[in-house]
């Protein structure tokens, strides 16, 4: 029997691997998840040399996922030279995916269940899972149940030809029909965000992941894929005049007052992550580093359903609870790691931390969590640049905020997530 | 007031037979000295036992909303459980007003507990209160919806004759109606073509000014609009209540010719949600209403979900 009263043990971050995010049609168009999630693992494998071993657990996940693929991750593990014997298992939170899988795979760590694990997450929207329309799904259906002859025939005649159009996934929200970009345009409007603003954090994106290329940050997070070795959407001579060139994409509804383009949202994206974590005893055994410890992670979501609040402003709340939980406030970081789904969500979970009655209102906060220090946000780039494949950027931020945390050999690093359905996560690492 | 008498159904009445003989009338009144809009509304009651729902109706009813499959009826599929039985009402020859062309003004609900799906109900429906409008007559249809003689159900719909007025037409309203402000979307609902015959298809209602442009001109309009109840519903859906009573109401404005988008904002206020929807391209009000939450009953046997 285990000792029920053993205290809970680090769960440390060793090291990621992604492949290169590719915009969606390019590169990657003719690979699946299944493709680039394995090739993600095989280089992360390659660089802690685990081959042939039995792994605590690989938990991942796919947004847009084909329904042959329900076994996806296992899948792969099988497609790679770990230990046949590690188990796998899909996980699917939206884009808050990978951070679910790898916050996960940490609590089971700390809590001594599993001592070693890989979390990640990939996405295709080039090899998008399309299927039959309801129509003609139904008419299948019935047909297959059907016993006689009559049956057969009666399931069959109520087929119409509109039915062969197929159904393709789609960003929108399943309640409410506007696209997720529409729904930040809501928030983006009701925070006061200007276009100005949204660019200038859009083009900081590009030129902070081009410098971390330029000074080979990522040659031990990144293994090229498919003759790709750089993220194909950034874009390292972007000029704000360019940027404020483009015409709104969101939003279109608020006319003049449109302000998100396509340059200052995250473009559709294909692309996977993977990040291997561990007990200390662990990475000892095998001589790994420990990069960070995954110290806590907190899930939140809001009703965006009946206009409380906006689809993708969850991670607000969550960091709220969880620096409460871990008794710090948020200037208690030295790396801030704020998914940019769009800029407008960046800045506006910005603005609400610094507003003293949504942090009273909606928080129940006594005082405004208050201002960042914006030098310390996404410093190696983020999605703006990078792209966002749905899945795979928990692992993306996760493994390049580690290595950040160990380059600096001091401090913590705040990472917040956004998802569909008003959900999001959000995660503390801290130096090792 | 004097006893109403009450006219008892033996089945559920055919929507098209309705129409029908609707239509017939309708022809009639047009010929010369044909029938002319009347003063009062027939001291009558049409009154139907033994309706049951369609479990397959329900289940495409619940899909076209966009609502989850459960096996409690939504409301305003009791409405059209029970549409056949006011229509009865509205085509009688006593009845003072045409019904091809009639307009939907408004609903109020009270869905007074959640109704099983495989419940037995029964349903009265009866006009009343014809008075004068700017643009016409109106009357509400009221109809209560009963189980085992206990009222689950109780609707007011409202509508409106256009250009036929029982007495003298009164003048232009006193207060002008306040002009609307365009709210902040939280859904935006794509309308195709086909809506009315989907929702004629599910519930029955083949309403001729909802089925297609052609048969809409027929009748007056520019289009086919949306059925009223079809907006009701996807409005409903996903934002009543499903273990306690509840009360919703709904006014239209102007009609969704389709194809349309209609933008929606729903605003959660604490014991009710407002909603209101409005054409995406043209910023004309559709619809507004709201769905309130009704106290549980102490002792009604029904848990509530927090001690």
């Amino acid at each position: 029997m285990s000792d029920q009263t053993q205290a809970i043990r680090p769960a440390v971050i060793i090291g990621g691997n992604r492949i290169p995010f590719a915009r969606s049609n390019g590169a990657y168009s003719k690979a699946s998840n299944q493709d680039m999630l394995t090739a993600a693992l095989d280089g992360l494998i390659a660089r802690f040399g685990l081959q042939g071993q039995r792994l605590g657990a690989v938990a991942a996940g796919a947004v847009l996922k084909h329904s042959k693929d329900f076994n996806l991750v296992r899948e792969c593990v099988l497609g790679t030279s770990l230990s046949a014997q590690t188990p796998a298992y899909d996980v699917q939170m939206a884009c808050a995916t990978g951070m679910e899988a790898i916050g996960s795979l940490a609590n089971k760590i700390k809590l001594g269940q599993i001592d070693s694990g890989i979390g990640g997450g990939v996405d295709t929207t080039s090899d998008a899972p399309i299927a039959v329309s309801e129509g003609l799904r139904a008419v299948l259906m019935d047909l297959s149940r059907a016993r006689t002859t009559g049956a057969k025939l009666k399931a069959v005649s109520r087929f119409r030809p509109r039915d062969l159009a197929p159904n393709a996934p789609g960003t929108g929200e399943p309640r409410t029909g506007l696209s997720m970009g529409d729904h930040q345009a809501i928030t983006t409007k009701a925070w006061n965000i200007s276009r100005a603003a949204q660019d200038e954090l859009a083009l900081a994106s590009h030129k902070n992941l081009a410098a971390a290329y330029e000074r080979n940050f990522f040659d031990d997070l990144i293994t090229p894929f498919a003759g790709v070795s750089k993220d194909t959407n950034m874009r390292a001579d972007s000029t704000l005049e360019k940027l404020a060139s483009l015409k709104p994409a969101f939003g279109k509804n608020l006319g003049a007052e449109a302000t998100m383009t396509a340059g200052n949202s995250t473009p559709l994206t294909d692309g996977a992550s993977a990040v291997l974590l561990g007990s200390e005893d662990y990475a000892r055994e095998h001589d790994l580093p420990m990069l960070a410890n995954f110290v806590d992670f907190e899930a939140a979501a809001v009703d965006f359903v009946h206009g409380a609040e906006g689809l993708l402003m969850a991670p607000t709340y969550a960091v709220a609870r969880i620096l409460e939980r871990n008794n710090l406030s948020l200037q208690d970081f030295d790396f801030y790691e704020i998914h940019e789904a769009f800029a407008g969500t960046v800045l506006a979970t910005l603005a609400a931390w610094e507003d003293a009655e949504f942090c009273k209102n909606k928080l129940g906060l006594q005082a405004p969590l208050g201002a960042i220090d914006r030098s310390r946000l996404n410093v190696n780039g983020s999605s703006l640049a990078a792209g966002h494949p749905f899945a795979a950027t928990g692992g993306r931020i996760v493994a390049s905020l580690a290595k950040m945390l160990h380059e600096k050999g001091s401090g913590r690093g705040l990472v917040s997530v956004c998802a569909a359905g008003g959900q999001g996560v959000v995660a503390i690492l801290e130096a090792r | 007031m004097s006893a109403r008498e009450r006219v008892v159904l033996d089945a559920v009445p055919s929507l098209g037979a309705l129409y029908a003989k609707a239509a017939g009338s309708r022809l009639r009144a047009l010929l010369p000295g044909g029938k002319a809009a009347g003063g009062t509304l027939p001291e009558v009651e049409h009154h139907l036992e033994a309706l049951v729902a369609d479990p397959a109706r329900l289940v495409a009813y619940q899909r076209l909303m966009g609502d989850t499959v459960r096996d409690t009826l939504p409301s305003v599929f009791v409405h059209g459980m029970v549409f056949p039985v006011a229509m009865s009402v509205m085509v009688r020859e006593d009845f003072p007003l045409p019904l091809l062309g009639m307009v939907h003004l408004a609903n109020q609900v009270d869905h007074l507990r959640p109704i099983s799906s495989t419940a037995t109900l029964s349903a009265t429906a009866r006009a009343a209160d014809l008075r004068g409008h700017r643009a016409g007559t109106q009357l509400d249809v009221l109809v209560e919806v009963a189980e085992g003689g206990e009222p689950v159900w109780r609707g007011v719909s409202t509508y409106l004759a256009r250009g036929v007025w029982p007495g003298s037409r009164p003048g232009a309203p006193a207060e002008a109606r306040a002009p609307f402000t365009i709210p902040g979307r939280t859904a935006s609902w794509k309308l195709a073509a086909d809506t009315g015959r989907a929702y004629a298809a599910v519930l029955g209602d083949y309403n001729p000014i909802h089925l297609s442009a052609a048969s809409a001109r027929a009748l007056g309009m520019k289009r086919a609009i949306a059925h009223g109840m079809y907006l009701a519903g996807r409005a409903l859906a996903g934002s009543t209540p499903h273990d306690t009573g509840y009360k919703w109401g709904i006014e239209f404005a102007t009609p969704v010719f389709l194809p349309s988008t209609v933008d929606v904002a729903f605003t959660d206020r604490g014991d009710h949600t407002v909603f209101s929807g409005w054409g995406a391209r043209s910023g004309k009000p559709h619809f507004s209403g709201s769905i309130t939450t009704m106290a549980q009953a102490p002792g009604s046997g029904r848990q509530s979900r927090r001690p």
